[in-house]
């Protein structure tokens, strides 16, 4: 997991975050699986690992002092599957920004390719924030 | 799996229960501690009044019945859209539902457009979207 590294008003729209590796390992996959309270199919479940990305994204910036975040709403397209143990890498990048009143809305963008740079998912993530 | 594949089909529904424990193993698992998800005294001066689930884990819940319905189809060709309406909370029995709304042909391919949504013991819908499936030939 990265740090804070950047403030949220220094995100702007075409802001691309640095690429994050992650490995999937069995230990990961097998927390994941136990706290969706499912039994797998002998592959990284496709959810896990947008969780993973979305979590350490989120992880990689600071928000304004008293402000909540809201996941507000996601799409995802998965295009292959990962094999437990493989290693993927996640390009994200700061799609829209939004003020309205006291809300704000942070829209990324993200794509996750495989070792062998295949793209195996896609997704936007809309973030709300509120004071 | 779904052993017919045609409109108006709908998918068996999952059924969760939340806890704060299930909440917890889902930030540790996940790597999301957002304390609005698992600080109850932060949760509780926010507007929401209290810990929330994480709007991923109402999502794994509509992809393990995509998953239940159309197998790896869904899982290597699906593709969904979902927005977070309402929060689920600790305590709260959220149930998911889905159908086929239309399967269609592009360029010599199906696909299997469907509707989902969660909705808490309330009756309110927590989460509400819309998930395409590309469909083996087999399926067809």
């Amino acid at each position: 997991m990265q740090g804070n590294t950047i403030n949220y008003e220094e995100l702007i729209p075409g802001y691309e975050f640095p690429p994050t590796s992650y490995e999937l390992s069995a230990s990961l996959v097998s927390k994941y699986l136990q706290a969706v309270n499912s039994a797998g199919d002998g592959f990284v479940p496709p959810l896990a690992i947008t969780a993973c990305v979305i979590a350490t994204m989120a992880d990689s910036f600071s928000l304004p002092p008293g402000t909540v975040a809201i996941h507000a709403s996601q799409e995802l397209e998965f295009f292959k599957l990962v094999p437990i143990g493989a290693t993927i890498e996640c390009h994200t990048r700061v799609a829209q920004k939004i003020t309205r009143g006291k809300m704000s809305m942070l829209i990324l963008e993200l794509d996750i390719f495989d070792q062998g740079k295949e793209k195996v998912q896609s997704g936007k993530t809309t973030i709300a924030l509120t004071t | 799996m779904l052993t017919e594949i045609q409109e108006g089909k709908t998918f068996n529904p999952v059924v969760k229960y939340i806890t704060q424990e299930k909440i917890n193993l889902y930030a540790e698992a996940s790597g999301d501690f957002n304390p609005i998800h698992v600080d109850e005294s932060f949760a509780a001066k926010t507007p929401f009044g209290g810990t929330i689930a994480h709007g991923m884990l109402n999502l794994a819940y509509v992809s393990e019945m995509m998953t239940s319905a159309f197998g790896q189809n869904w899982l290597s060709g699906g593709k969904l859209r979902a927005k977070f309406k309402e929060a689920a909370r600790p305590g709260d029995t959220v149930t998911i539902n889905g159908k086929i709304d239309c399967v269609e042909q592009k360029d010599d391919v199906s696909y299997a457009d469907c509707s989902f949504e969660c909705r808490n013991q309330k009756g309110e819908v927590i989460v509400a979207g819309e998930a395409i499936v590309k469909l083996s030939s087999d399926k067809r």
